[in-house]
């Protein structure tokens, strides 16, 4: 995907339109479609947090020179920095810090500088009443779709699921073009861009058009979610997934858990991103099913389209997603995009 | 009162199939040869040990269904031992037909992989099963020790009393329920699922083998955020065995973890009771009712 591909208007990806739409504008959710935030402007103050895993201080160092080039303010939270075992900082101090993001009024987005693990640990203790009031766009990935989900599902607020303290380059000289446009879409999807992204169109693909609002991340996260408050609702909604170092039976099972919950019964649409997986020990214990497979094995008998490859995940092509927001997929023979839906 | 299949007479036929991993036959000869010739049960050896599959899975979806099902259907086999555990139950669970094992139900036995069926039998049929060691247990003359002998006697209809030296941990107390639990990983992947359960005043008790720390906190906090630790009878910790830590290590133990995270309930909780992956594992019938006491030097579970 190159820069000019990226920035390819809706107008020729909605020409794509001699495929069925399977999910007509009036049949969404029951819920609510959520409140978008308000996007940023330049000057504007930007919180950095850690709500999971440890990192140095001189980590975030990139990411802030960035966000100030791009003409934000930075305000860098006591938990970078911080650490109590692979944590940073304890639960009280990491749940301390996003509070004070959440609720100062000046933050206008936080930006969670690592996943790794430990939001679940405190998402059920935040206050988020000044948040809800106020809604302020959460950045971040992996571990980050505990908050994701949570305020998907409970405030009907819509977030940012992208790159975190890796997405920028320490040697800002040193630029791989897809680092840049990945931090490029963040920009973008901050300060208001419509999100428009062609995919390479992927032979097992199944093809159709959808529309939904966009949910999804970490498939292990979403797993481990399940029958909590935060367990997703995606009925009409297009639902993206990835996940990283996993072993291909422990992905199956994570599947057959969406599979079973019910949430790949009436989706708009599939989005599967990147799957780097864990090989097994012992090679004979090979496991039979490729990812493709395991995945249109749960899906089999359902008419929502399902694109592979989409660049989301532990990568270097993750683009900046909105969570929460309605986006159109298309997946054709040749075109296939995931678009905005203003 | 949830329903116990019949006990085992000497005799009686117990069916081996493995309906997850693959396992050579060589590997349950020992346990085969013990059921005979030690303990004087009959074998019937289905078509999933030791067969023609090259991955994984000791064959393939319709195999491993269409084993079991022949062993579920079939009236003379009186117990179904699954050889080993690994990955599968949960592929085929939903295709299961129990028609006939509801009329005429049987012991199911083993753990791991197969926790998916326990907690499936339990919330849908109300029927016990059994958490026990698998075929690989009876090698290297284990099947001589207490767990796997737990096993026989549990088989034979005798009434368990099980006890353990106390973990510093520990939070004493007692608490009697019906007994709902097995691998954690498990526990987790079917919340939400058919095969959910419930634990409301019952006595739950998990185990988990080769996982990360946060990630066996992670499913924890699952069980926790699921509402299924809130009102339990009491909740037994097993073995957290083989566990892995990040390069940044998560700085606790997992029992760590887990005693701080039920710090607000006020059942009785017990660390390190033998029910794991290694040896220490005893056989415990899901969903009869048990007896817990965590003393200050001892604790003991009681059918």
């Amino acid at each position: 995907m190159n820069r000019k591909e990226f920035l390819t208007s809706t107008s020729t990806l909605l020409a794509v339109g001699s495929l069925p739409v399977m999910a007509p504008a009036h049949s969404f959710s029951t819920d609510p479609v959520p409140q978008i935030p308000p996007y940023l402007e330049k000057g504007d103050l930007i919180g950095i947090t850690s709500p999971a895993g440890y990192l140095l201080p001189g980590d975030m160092i990139p990411t802030i020179r960035q966000l100030e080039a791009w003409g934000f303010r930075v305000l860098t939270g006591v938990t970078i920095g911080k650490r109590s075992g692979s944590l940073a900082g304890t639960d009280e101090e990491r749940l301390a810090d996003i509070q004070s993001m959440l609720d100062n009024p000046e933050v206008k987005a936080i930006f969670c500088a690592r996943g790794g693990y430990g939001s679940v640990r405190i998402v059920e203790q935040i206050d988020w009443s000044r948040f809800r009031k106020r809604p302020k766009w959460i950045l971040g990935f992996s571990d980050i779709t505990v908050l994701h989900s949570y305020i998907n599902r409970n405030i009907g607020v819509a977030s940012l699921h992208s790159k975190m303290g890796n997405a920028f380059p320490a040697d800002p000289l040193n630029i791989d073009q897809v680092i840049r446009e990945t931090a490029e879409s963040i920009r973008q999807a901050l300060t208001g861009g419509v999100i428009c992204y062609p995919v390479k169109p992927h032979a097992r693909n199944r093809q159709g058009i959808a529309q939904g609002v966009l949910v999804g991340g970490n498939l292990k996260t979403l797993e481990s979610l399940s029958g909590s408050k935060s367990d997703l609702d995606t009925r009409n909604k297009i639902l993206f997934v990835e996940d990283v170092g996993e072993y291909l039976y422990s992905i199956d099972r994570m599947f057959w858990n969406l599979k079973q919950t019910g949430k790949l019964e009436k989706l708009a649409g599939l989005v599967i991103g990147g799957f780097r997986m864990k090989p097994m020990e012992n090679p004979e214990e090979e496991f039979g099913l490729d990812l493709y497979d395991i995945v249109l094995e749960k899906v089999k008998g359902q008419k929502y389209p399902v694109c592979f490859d989409f660049p989301v995940g532990h990568q270097k092509n993750n683009y900046a997603l909105k969570c929460g927001v309605r986006h159109k997929l298309v997946v054709g023979g040749e075109n296939v995009s995931l678009t905005e839906n203003l | 009162m949830i329903k116990t299949p019949p006990y085992l007479e000497p005799g009686d036929t117990i069916g081996i199939v493995c309906p997850a991993g693959f396992m050579a036959y060589e590997k349950a000869a020992e346990c085969i040869r013990v059921l005979t010739e030690e303990w004087g049960f009959r074998v019937q050896v289905g078509k999933t040990l030791g067969g023609s599959s090259e991955n994984y899975f000791s064959g393939t979806d319709k195999e491993r269904l269409a084993d079991l099902q022949v062993m579920l259907d079939d009236d003379n086999v009186k117990a179904i031992l699954f050889a080993r555990g690994g990955y599968g139950m949960g592929r085929i669970i939903d295709d299961i037909n129990f028609e006939q094992f509801k009329k005429n139900p049987k012991w199911l036995i083993g753990y791991s992989d197969i926790t998916v069926l326990h907690t499936h039998l339990y919330t849908n049929y109300y029927i016990s099963s059994m958490h026990a060691p698998m075929a690989a247990a009876f090698n290297n003359a284990g099947y001589i020790n207490r767990f796997v002998g737990s096993l026989k006697s549990a088989l034979s209809g005798n009434f368990a009393r099980y006890s353990c030296e106390a973990h510093d941990l520990n939070r004493t107390g007692a608490g009697i329920g019906e007994l709902v639990g097995g691998n954690l990983a498990l526990l987790a992947n079917v919340i939400g699922t058919d095969s959910d359960f419930k634990t409301r005043e019952r006595i739950l008790f998990i185990e988990d083998v080769g996982e990360y720390i946060y990630s066996a906190d992670r499913m924890f906090l699952q069980l926790k955020r699921a509402g299924k630790l809130k009102k339990l009878a009491g909740l037994i910790i097993g073995g957290f065995t083989d566990m892995k830590d990040t390069e940044r290590p998560f700085g606790k133990t997992i029992y760590e973890s887990i005693r701080e995270h039920v710090k607000e309930y006020d059942y009785p909780v017990c660390f390190g009771f033998p029910v794991s992956h290694t040896d220490e594992n005893y056989a415990l019938k899901i969903g009869v009712g048990y007896k817990l006491k965590v003393g200050k030097s001892k604790v003991t579970l009681e059918e």
